[in-house]
């Protein structure tokens, strides 16, 4: 059994008055350890709602969230464990900072979670590295920094608590290339060192194609796909109607296959169509 | 919790008195908040009473909000019923005891006392109800406009910018307060439990973000500003234009006629 599942979750507003809405309704999936998924929608297409289920924020109205086998609202005395257990890093999250230095910031978490000051040190020193920031950082006001370290330091902040699943709303949004590539790495690697599930919901197709091993495609509240980048990405159709789109490097692929150039449809990265095409051009194709 | 504050909040409906001319809705608001003092006999306070209740009903907007607004004041309520049902000792000794004393005075005193504070609170909310933050704001302008005879034209109109300004970002800040809370909960913040101090303590996470984006704001919206050449209220014109109707008149009429039974009642009975 995988070790997060979704079950058939559906989370209405507004239950029981005129206004009742389903944000999220019937939605299935599953993440392994080690796994990174990828989720995209539009707007209003039930992500934000799905992901504050994950960590027991929201109440499903139906439906379960498996974690370890085990039902997350089994006894809802407990839920406040998995706040631990389910890292949830919401948009902009430097929004969010407050202490005095960056160190108490990133030790929020942890002293919640009941740590003795030993191992909250230990975990500071160790999270403050992992985001590419030096111990110089620590005793700083995190209102001094620029936006991209602020928006590490609040990442660490939430890798602070070792969750084991840990999820990202829109991780790149508003940085500049250089911020966004860092951002992407602290991901990759805090996913390589800990073994745990990443879920990153973003509008970034590209970061998709480089990060997901599998995406789940959401539209007005439902499940419309859950597939591998490339088969996602081939169904480059049925994501324009649904108001999404595909990598840029695949319609650049797709307009050359009009041109008669024979490329895959499965090609969702730079490097992946450098290689295919200097295949072509090593076997002679039409490739000048 | 948060949810629950309706005070300023508009309530989309058509009914009279969604129609009628927001300075108007005014004028008529503050007679009949002097005028809920001024009944002091049992038969003018039923007479307020009435008119409320067909303010209420006119409104279109349903009972339950109404009550919301009264579940938030219920503490003051019943603080101020008990307070005056033990504070005033006139009228005819109904229990003694110790030194409780409850006399016909006291009850009759909380009796109004109380119904006056709900009238208050329902007449008031039926303004904001029926009345969108932006008419409120045109509407208390137009009704300070004399004040430029004596030089404060600049001071109202700035009054009145603050108070669009100050409403239009209550759902705003709403918002963020929710995001913020979701934000530290998700790093294992507690708001539930714990004693008084240490629940003060756990607001802080929430108050210092929530300051510092509020300052933000505050200059991305200048500078919003500014760069439209917004210089105060100099020879400003606003979009929409308010117009007298034949239902203000009448409205205004059949409250003043209120006013005036009320004075009769009390005079006669």
């Amino acid at each position: 059994m995988a070790f997060l599942r979704v079950e058939n979750l559906t989370h209405t507003y507004n239950e029981k008055t005129a206004y009742a809405k389903d944000a999220v309704s019937g939605v299935s999936f599953s993440a392994e350890k080690g796994e990174i998924i990828g989720i995209i929608g539009h707007t209003g297409s039930g992500k934000s709602t799905l992901i504050e289920h994950l960590n027991g924020l929201l109440k499903p109205n139906d439906g379960q969230i498996f974690i370890d086998d085990v039902d997350i609202w089994q006894n809802p005395k407990d839920i406040k464990k998995y706040r631990f257990r389910v890292g949830l890093v919401f948009q902009y999250p430097e929004y969010q900072l407050f202490d005095e230095t960056v160190y108490d910031d990133i030790a929020f978490g942890p002293k919640n979670m009941g740590l003795n000051a030993e191992e909250i040190d230990i975990r500071v020193k160790e999270t403050i590295k992992r985001v590419g920031l030096d111990f110089s950082y620590l005793e700083k006001s995190p209102f001094d920094l620029s936006g991209g370290e602020k928006r590490r330091v609040a990442i660490a902040g939430v890798l602070a608590m070792n969750p084991e699943i840990i999820v990202f709303d829109e991780p790149t949004a508003g940085l500049d290339p250089s911020g966004r590539q860092m951002v992407i790495d602290i991901i990759k690697n805090y996913r390589d060192t800990y073994n745990a599930a990443v879920i990153i919901v973003s509008h970034s197709m590209e970061d998709m194609a480089v990060l997901a091993d599998k995406i789940l495609v959401m539209n007005s509240g439902k499940v419309a796909m859950f597939d591998t980048p490339q088969n996602v990405f081939s169904r480059n159709e049925e994501l324009k109607q649904i108001g999404l789109s595909v990598p840029a490097v695949t319609k650049v692929c797709e307009i050359l296959r009009e041109k008669g150039i024979d490329l895959p449809k499965s090609i969702i990265t730079v490097s992946d169509a450098v290689q295919h095409l200097l295949k072509l051009k090593q076997g002679g194709g039409t490739v000048d | 919790m948060i949810k629950d504050l309706t005070i300023g909040q508009f309530y989309p409906a058509k009914s009279l008195l969604h129609r009628l001319d927001p300075r108007f809705k005014i004028i008529i608001l503050i007679l009949l908040l002097v005028f809920i003092f001024i009944a002091d006999n049992f038969l003018s306070l039923a007479l307020t009473v009435a008119f409320v209740l067909t303010v209420l009903l006119l409104s279109k907007v349903p009972l339950s909000m109404y009550l919301k607004n009264l579940k938030i004041i219920l503490p003051i309520l019943i603080f101020t019923m008990l307070l005056n049902l033990f504070y005033i000792t006139d009228g005819t000794v109904l229990f003694e005891y110790w030194i409780i004393k409850i006399t016909t005075g006291g009850i009759s005193r909380s009796i109004f006392m109380s119904a006056r504070v709900v009238l208050l609170i329902i007449i008031s909310a039926s303004l904001t109800y029926t009345t969108t933050p932006n008419d409120l704001t045109t509407a208390i302008e137009k009704l300070l406009s004399p004040l430029k005879f004596i030089g404060l034209g600049g001071a109202v109109h700035t009054m009145s910018m603050m108070m669009t300004i100050a409403l239009r970002f209550i759902p705003t800040l709403v918002e963020e307060t929710e995001k913020i809370i979701n934000a530290q909960k998700a790093r294992g913040a507690d708001f539930e439990s714990g004693k008084l101090m240490q629940r003060i303590k756990a607001i802080i996470p929430i108050l210092i973000p929530l300051l510092i984006s509020s300052v933000r704001r505050a200059y991305d919206l200048a500078e919003a500003m500014e760069s439209r050449c917004y210089n105060g209220g100099k020879n400003k014109t606003s979009m929409k234009q308010l117009h007298i109707k034949a239902g203000d008149i009448i409205s205004l009429c059949v409250s003043l006629l209120f006013c005036a039974s009320v004075i009769v009642l009390n005079l006669y009975f």
